[in-house]
């Protein structure tokens, strides 16, 4: 793919060039990043990354990350950062994992009420922090079940809320619980991280992503889940918010059509696709596709590339 | 009940004129969680109903999504309660999924990768497909590390879902890359039952999980072979020489059976010894009725004592 000379005029897609990567930075005050496939494949960095951060900063762009991926608390990101040579603080990140227990909070679930989660130690830490019982998690991965007459699987009646997000650690045990609290708890809410059907879990291959889980339960339960990841616009809140700008002055960058560049484009943002993570350009370019980002690229760091460094 | 078309369809009768019932019909197709049975707990009056039924020349075939376990096994399910039922009268959705495959002469140098439990193992053996999965990959862990990559068959052609309650990641994982990655590979759901009563005393999550998580990871909506899908119906139709204007499909499920016998232009009737309440089936939300409703299948034998 030519990353210098002409633009390409396609529909309302354009690949970034010098000229369009200067105009970017010039009418862009926060980068939103997303992390998987963007910042990093697995535990595996993606090249040109750290210096792009760097080169950002001392232009004077603020930056946040805003991932999906309910596995980790944003404590947990920081030290994911940190032990990827990235200093980063809280504060900057945005997880769905942060996502789930500030829905909960900012819609008064009540302190005597509990939470089914099924995922991982990202939205229990979240949740402890926020001040809420979570049950579930990743113990309840190795808890099998007997099918036995008069067996009575029972569940807490005082679970109010069942958070889905990535586990991979999902059972049939975890699918039931969830499955009981919802259908027989009344006013139960059903709340999932995120519906991201595959990430880049690791370097090589995409894995599924808690789309599936929710799905799982999606069809034990036949109802839909308030999700309050990308592309919903509720971690927005929290990001303009924090920086006090209109969104015309963000920018989201993504790999996912369907999750980063939607939130960025419902927002009113800036958007630029990377072709480093789950999508492709043939992806991209499909008639089917309904979902055009401003710009896209290859990688993040051909975001600073055209500077004459 | 005439229905008009300007108005919601109103809520089914009670079945009070059984004898003509079982009159205008030649086959009875049964559901069995919570129609025949529920686990492992024979509902009442079942035997004495069916003799019953039988002793009229009636066919009795019983058609269940229940995919975990084989037409063969199901017919020691049914000896070990006391009914005698024999394997060519049961079709599961463990069996639909080999007889599909079949039909569509799926080619014997494919393979078929199994997230479901032994029944559709069985099945498969039986038509002569080659497959894996199953229970074992129960036991499977991953751990996600930098350089790991999940190798996966070529030449898997289809991934059959069904109830598993050895569900785990690495399934979802190894379903997901071939539906994906695996040029015209098959997804085919036994059924997606949101809920069962695999016990007497309580509904579990069904086959519809495990479906809906492969739906979820590979964005692609499977071909469902079990109920309401008429795959079942058509070819046992085919199968026996059957009108289906002959045939009362009688079930617990709305969604599911009842849809099956609408679907395939059958006489209905609802049962409520299972999952479904007479609330359920009159509540406004609801818009599938059969043509008639009854608590229990032993309400087809005659009353013994005249109501007065």
């Amino acid at each position: 793919m030519a990353s210098n000379g002409v633009c390409e005029a396609a529909a309302s897609c354009r690949i970034l060039c010098p000229k369009s990567a200067r105009d970017l930075l010039d009418s862009v005050d926060v980068f939103l990043f997303d992390c998987d496939g963007v910042i990093w494949k697995g535990d595996q960095l993606i090249d040109g990354v750290p210096a792009a951060l760097q080169v950002l900063r001392s232009m004077g762009k603020n930056l946040a990350f805003v991932t999906n991926n309910s596995t980790k608390s944003r404590k947990q990101y920081v030290d994911k950062f940190l032990g990827l040579g990235l200093s980063i603080s809280e504060e900057e990140i945005f997880s769905s994992s942060f996502a789930a227990a500030m829905f909960l909070k900012m819609n008064n679930f009540p302190r005597d009420k509990k939470v089914y989660a099924v995922g991982e130690d990202g939205i229990l830490e979240e949740m402890a922090l926020a001040g809420f019982t979570c049950l579930g998690g990743t113990k309840d991965g190795g808890k099998q079940i007997e099918f036995k007459t008069n067996f009575k699987f029972e569940h807490d009646e005082n679970v109010g809320a069942v958070v889905v997000g990535l586990d991979k650690y999902i059972n049939y045990y975890k699918i039931q619980y969830a499955t009981l609290c919802i259908r027989e708890n009344p006013g139960c809410l059903f709340i999932a991280t995120n519906c991201d059907a595959v990430g880049n879990l690791t370097d090589l291959q995409e894995w599924p992503g808690a789309g599936s889980m929710v799905g799982a339960i999606c069809g034990s339960t036949q109802s839909e889940p308030i999700v309050v990841g990308k592309p919903s616009p509720f971690l927005m809140n929290f990001l303009r918010e924090r920086f006090r700008i209109p969104t015309s002055r963000m920018c989201m960058v993504g790999d996912r059509l369907d999750t980063d560049i939607l939130f960025g484009l419902n927002a009113g943002c800036k958007t630029l696709l990377v072709l480093s993570g789950v999508t492709t350009l043939p992806a991209l370019q499909d008639p089917a596709n309904n979902i055009h980002p401003d710009y896209y690229t290859n990688t993040v760091s051909d975001i600073i590339n055209s500077l004459a460094i | 009940m005439a229905s008009n078309s300007s108005v919601i369809r109103a809520s089914a009768p009670k079945l009070e004129n059984v004898d003509e019932l079982i009159d205008s019909v030649e086959t009875f197709l049964f559901d069995c969680d919570g129609v025949i049975w529920k686990g492992d707990k024979l509902i009442d009056g079942v035997p004495e109903t069916l003799d019953m039924l039988r002793s009229k020349g009636k066919r009795l075939v019983f058609v269940t999504n229940n995919s975990t376990k084989s037409r063969k096994q199901y017919g020691k399910k049914f000896e070990t309660l006391g009914l005698s039922v024999g394997e060519e009268e049961i079709f599961a959705s463990s069996f639909a999924a080999a007889a599909y495959l079949k039909s569509i002469n799926f080619p014997k140098d494919k393979k078929v990768y199994v997230i479901g439990e032994d029944g559709i193992l069985k099945e498969l053996e039986l038509a002569g497909f080659q497959y894996f999965g199953g229970p074992a990959d129960g036991e499977k862990k991953i751990e996600l590390k930098p350089g790991f990559l999940m190798e996966h068959d070529e030449n898997v052609g289809a991934v059959v879902v069904g109830f598993d309650r050895y569900f785990n990641y690495y399934k979802v994982q190894y379903g997901t890359l071939c539906i994906r990655e695996n040029p015209g590979c098959l997804f085919i759901a036994t059924n997606r039952d949101a809920v069962t009563h695999l016990t007497d005393a309580q509904e579990w999550a069904g086959g519809g999980s495990m479906v809906g998580a492969l739906c979820g990871s590979t964005q692609r909506e499977p071909l469902v072979v079990g109920k309401p899908s008429t795959f079942m119906m058509d070819y046992l139709a085919n199968e026996f020489g059957i009108s289906k204007s002959q045939i009362c499909m009688v079930g617990d499920r709305l969604d599911t059976d009842i849809l099956f016998g609408q679907n395939g232009g059958c006489k209905t009737l609802l049962v409520l010894s299972g999952v479904t309440t007479l609330d359920m089936l009159q509540s406004p939300k609801n818009s599938i009725q059969p043509d008639f409703y009854t608590n229990q299948i032993s309400d087809l034998l005659p009353i013994k004592a005249a109501a007065v």
